[in-house]
């Protein structure tokens, strides 16, 4: 029981379920089931958002939104690829909206010559190396980034890849070339 | 051969540490806590359905037909008016420097029934660094601060702009109104020495007889000089000294502020490190048990817990959980949920407290209370996901009392 400081109370008859029975279950309305999916998916929901680069003030609200349209349109996931697949393609539509948003209240700020917000700093993300890298992240184009993200963070294949953006499976290896290139080439130059 | 595997240089020696890190990157267990309360809440809450939205969306259609129509001729009276000025009040008159800028005026706050009878024109100005707007004797102003902020200036009193494009109140009364920001924005303003942050309430400065005051009506406030911060809530109110020199020896110390109705604040210096180490507070604690140094996590947690927000929350729940895992002091333990209930009654954990004293009691084998605690948690929570189970353990509770009865 000790290692299990900081984790939630465990239910009682929780099996370690498929997804798909686990989707069939939240489709019936099954709660704990409903629980079960989202402690599943939460911490790789996080982590892709954080690589999108959410910034961490926002972290929480993009999490509730992706899992609120997961939940919405479960019904609509017809069991064609994995359900981690299907949740990473919403997790990076949203993370591409919010990137959208953020940019434009950043010229909205300028316009309106707000001050700018203190930025926010996850306290479990001290380390240095992460930071760097998210400023590496920042400077690819979206798409090569969530490329770049999926295979090499969340260990996607590229068969996987193609799945999640949309695209064929050739271009995943075209953007994972061209991005792997761009950020040995960023970290060479922050380096020195 | 896997990329990075064997870093040529420094430069990839760097990415591989930053993406393994990366991938360790999976927040941590209260925020996931919070997060899926929050969902939760939002999923019991029904999907407007179509029907609906085009309901709602004719609604608001109509209503902007019906403003349009009640709108447009009065602001085609006022554009029209030559003189835009209320005839009984004279004009405000801007400093002689700066490029002067003048107001519909009112009567100041001396006078609040006529003050809300009368409301001034909302006075847009250029909001750049040295531009002054100056309301004299009698006189008052509404002044648009951007972002849909407002102050309501009331006689005898100077706003201007500073370097950083910030309002600045110099002189006088001036009444606040600021709306949310959005997430991650902050509105703020300068009084003197200090520095006023806002993320969205209503406040009053007042700046006149070297001293600074601030009184919130509305949300939250918070007071900065250098590094150092006061935080103000809706009834509170605060006086600091106006010049530098006896701001610097006063501080935020209380010595100074005789009006302070707020609660009493640590001093500066620690007030100004405890945000983050409030936020810091669970991964401390986390490390301090993983350490296996128990007291030093209750220390930490118990600090926490004194104070407000999510993480006070959070800390008084993981109290309960240490007593009983690692001090193994179950009635303890659900002596701490109950005070968490009491503090936290709608809290985001809750429902894991309410579960929690259930699965303690039980395991002790005190079947009375845990019957009555699975009883309300069923009551209390009507829709949890949890429910299935904590039907099942009182349909065992019972079976049990009823054997003990029996025997």
């Amino acid at each position: 029981m000790a290692s299990n400081q900081f984790t939630r109370t465990p239910l009682p008859n929780q099996a370690v379920l498929a997804d798909a029975e686990l989707v069939r279950a939240c489709r019936a309305g099954d709660m704990t089931a409903w629980r079960g999916l989202y402690d599943r998916y939460a911490p790789l929901v996080h982590r892709f958002s954080a690589a999108l680069g959410v910034p961490v003030e926002e972290r929480e609200d993009a999490a509730q939104d992706i899992f609120i349209a997961v939940f919405r349109s479960l019904r609509h996931f017809r069991g064609e690829a994995q359900l981690s697949t299907w949740i990473y393609r919403i997790a990076a539509r949203h993370a591409i909206r919010l990137g959208r948003r953020r940019r434009a209240r950043d010229l909205m700020r300028l316009t309106m010559l707000k001050e700018k917000p203190p930025i926010a700093i996850d306290p479990s993300e001290h380390s240095t190396h992460v930071a760097l890298l998210d400023r590496m992240l920042a400077k690819l184009p979206a798409k090569k980034r969530t490329v770049l993200v999926l295979f090499e963070i969340e260990g996607l294949s590229a068969k996987e890849i193609s799945e999640v953006v949309g695209c064929p499976e050739n271009t995943v290896w075209s953007r994972l070339h061209h991005a792997r290139a761009e950020m040995v080439k960023a970290a060479r130059r922050m380096v020195s | 051969m896997k990329w990075l595997e064997t870093p040529h240089d420094e430069g990839e020696h760097l990415l591989r540490e930053g993406l393994e890190q990366a991938r360790r990157r999976t927040g941590d267990e209260i925020m996931h806590r919070r997060v899926w309360g929050k969902v939760n809440d939002a999923l019991a809450r029904p999907k407007l359905r179509f029907s609906g939205r085009l309901a709602l969306a004719s609604a608001a259609l109509v209503l902007l037909f019906a403003g349009g129509l009640f709108g447009f001729p009065r602001l085609a009276a006022y554009v029209a008016s030559p003189d835009t000025t209320v005839a009984t009040a004279p004009e405000v008159p801007a400093s002689p420097a700066p490029p002067a800028t003048s107001a519909r005026t009112a009567p100041a706050f001396a006078e609040p029934q006529s003050a809300t009878a009368e409301q001034a024109a909302l006075l847009e100005t250029e909001r750049v660094p040295g531009h002054v707007v100056r309301t004299r004797g009698g006189e008052r102003a509404r002044v648009a601060l951007g972002g849909g902020a407002e102050a309501e200036l009331a006689e005898n009193s100077v706003i201007t702009w500073d370097r950083q494009r910030r309002p600045s109140i110099e002189q006088g009364n001036a009444r606040l109104s600021v709306p949310r920001q959005p997430p991650g924005w902050r509105f703020s303003l300068t009084a003197g020495p200090y520095v006023v942050t806002v993320v969205g309430t209503k406040f009053e400065v007042h700046v006149a007889n070297r001293t600074v005051g601030i009184g919130v009506t509305e949300g939250v406030v918070e007071v900065w000089r250098g590094g150092r911060s006061t935080r103000l809530v809706a009834g509170d109110s605060w006086t600091g000294p106006l010049y530098p020199d006896e701001a610097r020896a006063a501080s935020f110390a209380p010595s100074v502020r005789p009006r302070l109705h707020a609660p009493p604040l640590a001093k500066p210096a620690a007030s100004a490190k405890a945000a983050p180490s409030a936020s810091r507070g669970p991964q401390n604690a986390r490390a301090a048990l993983q350490s296996g140094d128990t007291g030093k996590a209750v220390e930490i947690l118990t600090r926490t817990a004194q104070g407000s927000g999510p993480a006070a929350e959070n800390a008084a729940y993981e109290l309960g959980r240490i007593a009983r895992y690692h001090l193994n002091r179950p009635r303890q333990a659900v002596a701490l949920w109950d005070k968490y209930r009491i503090r936290f009654p709608s809290g985001l954990l809750r429902t894991e407290a309410d579960l929690s004293i259930v699965d303690t009691l039980s395991s002790l084998g005190d079947v009375r209370a845990a019957l009555t605690e699975a009883q309300a948690f069923l009551l209390r929570h009507p829709s949890s996901e949890r429910r299935a189970d904590v039907q099942k353990l009182v349909e065992r509770l019972r079976a049990t009392e009823s054997a003990a009865g029996q025997r």
